[in-house]
This record gives C-alpha cells, structure tokens and sequence, in this order.
C-alpha cells in the first residue's frame, strides 16, 4: 500500500507537469467547446422560432451532456493510449524498474498506483466538462441523477480503456507502439458493436451466439445501457472487471521482467 | 550477511549461472570479479530479490531470496549497473521517493544524511539531469543507503568515472564496509586488491577462485607473460632475455620485450631483472603484461592453442556473455592455472 501510495503520488504529479496532458485536456476541451457551442446556437435558433411561431419550445438539454461525454468515449481510443504510454514503458527504458522492483513493493501495488494516477488524470479531464454541464444547469433544468450516471458511466469508461492501453506499455519499452496498440486494442473494444453485427448479419446460429459474445464484449453496449439512465449491476461488472483484469495482465507482464534477461 | 549455495540461474537455454557458492561477510568488503559476461549482475539481481533463482539457495541477511523476496529487499540496498535514476528529479526528490516506498521515517531528514555521506549535501536540490556522471553514480548509492540496510550490493559502481571521482568512491565503498556486508563487483582486479577484504572470481557462471585479493593476484599472474622495457631499445635487449632461465621466448612488442615462461609454475622476473641489471641495461618496466582481470583472462588461455583463434573466442564470449560449447577449451585452461587456489586461499582464512 505504502508503495502504490509513493509511485501514485509521483505519477499524479508528473501529469500536472507534463506538456502532453496539458496538450491532450486543451485538445478535447477546444473539441466539446465547438460543438457544445454548435449546439446552444442551434438550440436558441430552435427557441426563438418557437417563440415567434408562439409554439412552446420542448427542448431536452440531457442528450447536449451525452453528447459532450460521447466525445470523450468516442475520443478515448486517442487520449488513453497517449495518457497511458509512457507510465510503464519509460521506466523500463530507463532502467529505473530495475530498481523498483528490487524495493519492498509488489508489482501489483505499482500498477494499480500507475493506473490510477492515470485514472486521476483522466478523472480531472472528465471534471472540466462540468464547465458545460454547470452552464446548463444554470440555463434550464434537467433529471440530476441520469446525469450522475452518465458521468459515472463515462469515468468507468474511462478507467477500462486506460486500463487496456497500460498493458501494452508493460509489454513494449517503445511509447509510440505502446500508442499504437493501445489505439488499435481499445477501437476494437468501441467498435465492437458493429463487428457483432457482421456475425449477427449471418443469419445463422452461431453467428447470433458469436456476434452477441462479441457485442457483450463491446464497450459500448454496457455504456449505452448507463447512458440510457438504466444502470445494471451487470454494466458495471463489466467495467470494473476488465479493470481489474487488464491490470492483472499487466502486473502479469511487470513480473516476467523478472524471468527475462537483460 | 550473505550465502549463495549452488546458485543456478538459466534463461531459456542459457545458463548465465551455473552453481556458484560463496558466502559475504559483515563488515566486510566481498569484491565480485569476473570479465563482463561471467554472470556477476545476474548472481545480483538474484541476490537483490530481482529475479528468482532456477535451482540452488542464496539467502540475504537471513532471508531466503525465493521464499522471503520482501524481507530480502527490505535488508538489501542495490545500486544497479549503468545507475538508473528519474532524471526530471531532484536528487533530494527522488530519495524520498525511494524512502517513501521503503516506509522510511522521517525521510527528508535521512535523505540529506545519505546525500551529506556521499558528499552531495550542497546538490540536494538540483535536478538529477544537471548532475555529472560521477554525482548520479552517488546518487545512486545514496539512494541504496536510504534504509540503512545491512547488506549493499553495488555493480560496478566505478565504471565510467573519472580518476578522482573513482578514488572517492573507493573510499566511500571501503568505508562502508566497517558497517555493513557489502558485496561489489568490478571487472578490474587492481580495484578488487584495493578496498576488498575478500574476492571471489566467476567466470562463464562458475566460481574458479576465492580468497584474499594478494593471495589471489600472486596466483592469477604466476605463468602469465611478463612485460619488460628498458632505457636501451628492445632489439638489444632481446637475446639477453631469451638467454634467460625459466624464459621459453622472448618476443618484440612495440617499444617492449615479452618473455614467456617455459613452466607456468615459475616467475622469472627476478632472473630477467638479474640479468639485465648484470649487462648493464637500465630496466624502467618489468611486470606481468596483464594488468586487469580481462587481460589476465586472455592471457591465461593464450598458447593452449593457435593464439588468435583463441583470443578471438575468447573476446567473442565477453562481449555476448559466453554461451556456447566451444568455451569449454578456455574454462579448462583458466581453471587449470588456478584450481588449486580456492583451498589455499581457504586454508589461509
């Protein structure tokens, strides 16, 4: 624990020093801004014309919320391998797991203390859209607690593909195939949905079973059914299990260092 | 404290250790010597609880290396080989860091105290990136200091520093030595003679000597080519060397004569330096031509059969840590010309 708190503590505060963070929350932000922008202006076109016309104006300000946060899921293929690429790859680059794992400290502590440093960062980033959920807010009103879930829902989100992306970083000491992989590994995951129908699309079957397998798989099928307002225990299972296995896996990875030479 | 017993440790097919023995006492310096390749950072990393032995038992301040891997790390303090540090760190930041993982208390306090030990009191602050070679290498060993731990394992700390910064860390490292075990590797055997109360050679994963350095370099350097130079140009003094008892031949090399003995048993230095004392030359030199463990190596299996094939094959398993069958040849040799050391130099404990 003491460990996980130290190597926590460091990485957290790396990200607030490291060019690329700022780089990555200045990015998604200008992204969320342009279209949440896009969408108000809209929305007060929608309004105005409904005043003029003297209908009433039913306009939803939840979907605006979804929208920003399917931004940042649809975009988390980017920023979690570039958050995540270097927190394990860069120390055994360098040599400097050489030295951690000789100190009292298992190597399930320091990953799951790299992974949630990361969390952490991502969780700021989630933090700065409230910029725009609290301008809503202050606007018109909406249902508070499908909004609690479906930032719980994205910071679960979040924290899965982080996780996923992180194996690769233990597994290469190059940053850039790191990226590259963990792109490809958590598109994959997002795009699941749509591989499923292909298997679906057989008309067979084992197409149904294999394609509802792949789908079940999928981050996005459990992300809708939060998204939706409906929250299963089964959703966030999900989420939190391929945490946890993906870190797992990873701290798998850390300790064949150990086997290896060099 | 620290007890290796039949240590093997393979990669694949690869044995980079293949059964060493030797125990590294308190308050003493243990110098671990061998070429680059010979299995001293692999026999560490097992001893620091880095990496599991495959057969055998090595245990560290009382602690199995296997079974008690925590307790091992908790009582050891490493300083790796190319001293890996977090370069965006101050020193002062990354032994607390270190200390931090550790569950050292008050660990400002006691990362000035390590830092002010290794003479770096004054750079506390500055970041590791600024620091020379020979501060990071200090750094290092602060570092491995955090805890006070009562074994040291340091490999090959004095490698890429400059003159002085390698007399300071001698120093430090025999200094070291009153308090705890400290077992430090090194290719150069003048270094081992120095600050070590005891060595132990490996070479290709096999202990082939151990005892007191003196006893050892008299050893390693019995049978070895001697060096010889004179005021007088080596052409003149050739044939009074050859005429030499005890020398096989003499050779020109550059601005030197090499003299080779006949019996790997003899020195002739003594006879040589006669000799040409009586002829009236002016001898400046006359050594073993071999000055470092590795040189002593090459020597040591010179002439067993074409002179550069061997030297060669030898090279060829430094570089790539040796992994053939072709080794055999050059073990044999080196063994043969010290086997008998390991129970005198026992005998003389």
């Amino acid at each position: 624990m003491r460990g996980l708190f130290a190597v926590y503590k460091r990485e957290v505060a790396l990200y607030f020093q490291s060019f690329i963070a700022y780089a990555i929350a200045f990015a998604l932000l200008g992204i969320i801004g342009l279209l949440f922008t896009a969408n108000i202006v809209f929305l007060l076109e929608q309004s105005q014309i409904a005043v003029q016309t003297g209908r009433s104006a039913n306009i939803q300000l939840t979907p605006l919320i979804t929208q920003n946060m399917g931004i940042i899921t649809f975009l988390m293929f980017l920023v979690a391998p570039l958050i995540t690429m270097r927190l394990i790859s860069e120390e055994s680059r360098e040599g400097t797991l050489e030295v951690l794992m000789t100190l009292p400290m298992s190597d399930w502590s320091f990953v799951v203390g790299k992974f949630l440093a990361a969390w952490t960062f991502f969780t700021a980033l989630l933090g700065l859209t409230l910029i725009h959920t609290g301008m809503l807010a202050a606007i018109g009103s909406f249902n508070v607690g499908q909004v609690v879930f479906i930032y719980i829902g994205t910071w679960l989100y979040g924290g899965a593909t982080l996780a996923v992306s992180i194996i690769w970083s233990a597994i290469t000491e190059d940053q850039l195939v790191a990226a590259f992989l963990g792109a490809a590994t958590v598109l994959t995951l997002y795009l699941a949905d749509a591989l499923a129908s292909v298997a679906t699309g057989q008309q067979s079957q084992i197409g149904d079973t294999v394609g509802e397998f792949i789908r079940q798989l999928g981050l996005n099928t459990h992300y809708n059914n939060l998204l939706s307002g409906i929250v299963r225990v089964e959703d966030i299972t999900y989420f939190v299990l391929l945490i946890v296995v993906a870190l797992f896996m990873t701290s798998l990875v850390v300790s064949t260092r150990r086997w290896r030479a060099s | 404290m620290i007890e290796v017993n039949n240590l093997v440790k393979r990669y694949g097919l690869f044995t980079a250790v293949n059964g060493i023995s030797f125990t590294a006492e308190p308050g003493q310096v243990t110098g671990f010597l061998g070429p680059n390749g010979a299995g001293k950072t692999t026999t560490m990393r097992v001893l620091t609880g880095f990496s599991p032995p495959t057969a055998g038992h090595a245990t560290v301040a009382g602690y199995d290396v296997f079974e008690n891997s925590m307790d091992v790390r908790k009582n050891v303090g490493y300083l790796p080989e190319n001293v890996p540090l977090y370069r965006d760190m101050s020193a002062i930041g990354y032994l607390t860091y270190v200390g931090e993982i550790r569950g050292v208390k008050q660990r400002k306090s006691r990362a000035m105290d390590a830092l002010r030990r290794v003479g770096l009191g004054k750079r506390a602050k500055n970041t590791i990136r600024t620091l020379s070679k020979g501060m990071r290498q200090r750094v290092g060993l602060a570092a491995a200091l955090m805890h006070d731990p009562q074994v040291l394992i340091l490999d090959e700390p004095t490698i890429g520093l400059d003159p002085i910064q390698v007399l300071e860390l001698r120093d430090l490292v025999k200094d070291l030595g009153r308090e705890h075990t400290v077992l430090f590797s090194t290719h150069i055997l003048s270094e081992a003679e120095q600050i070590c109360d005891r060595v132990v050679i490996i070479n290709q994963g096999e202990v082939i000597a151990h005892g007191e350095p003196v006893a050892l370099r008299e050893e390693l350097e019995r049978g070895q080519r001697i060096f010889v130079r004179t005021e007088e140009a080596p052409t003149t003094i050739l044939s009074t060397v050859q005429a030499v008892e005890g020398v096989a031949e003499a050779q020109i090399e550059r601005d030197a004569v090499i003299a080779i003995p006949n019996d790997i048993q003899q020195d002739p230095r003594a006879a040589i330096a006669r000799a040409l004392v009586e002829n009236n030359f002016n001898v400046l030199e006359l050594r073993p031509a071999a000055n470092n463990l590795e040189e002593i190596f090459l020597e040591l299996t010179r002439g067993s059969t074409e002179e550069d094939d061997i030297d060669d094959e030898l090279a060829g398993n430094i570089e790539s840590s040796g992994v053939d069958d072709d080794n055999e040849e050059n073990e044999v040799v080196a063994e043969s010309s010290v086997s008998e050391t390991p129970d005198k130099a026992e005998s003389e404990v």
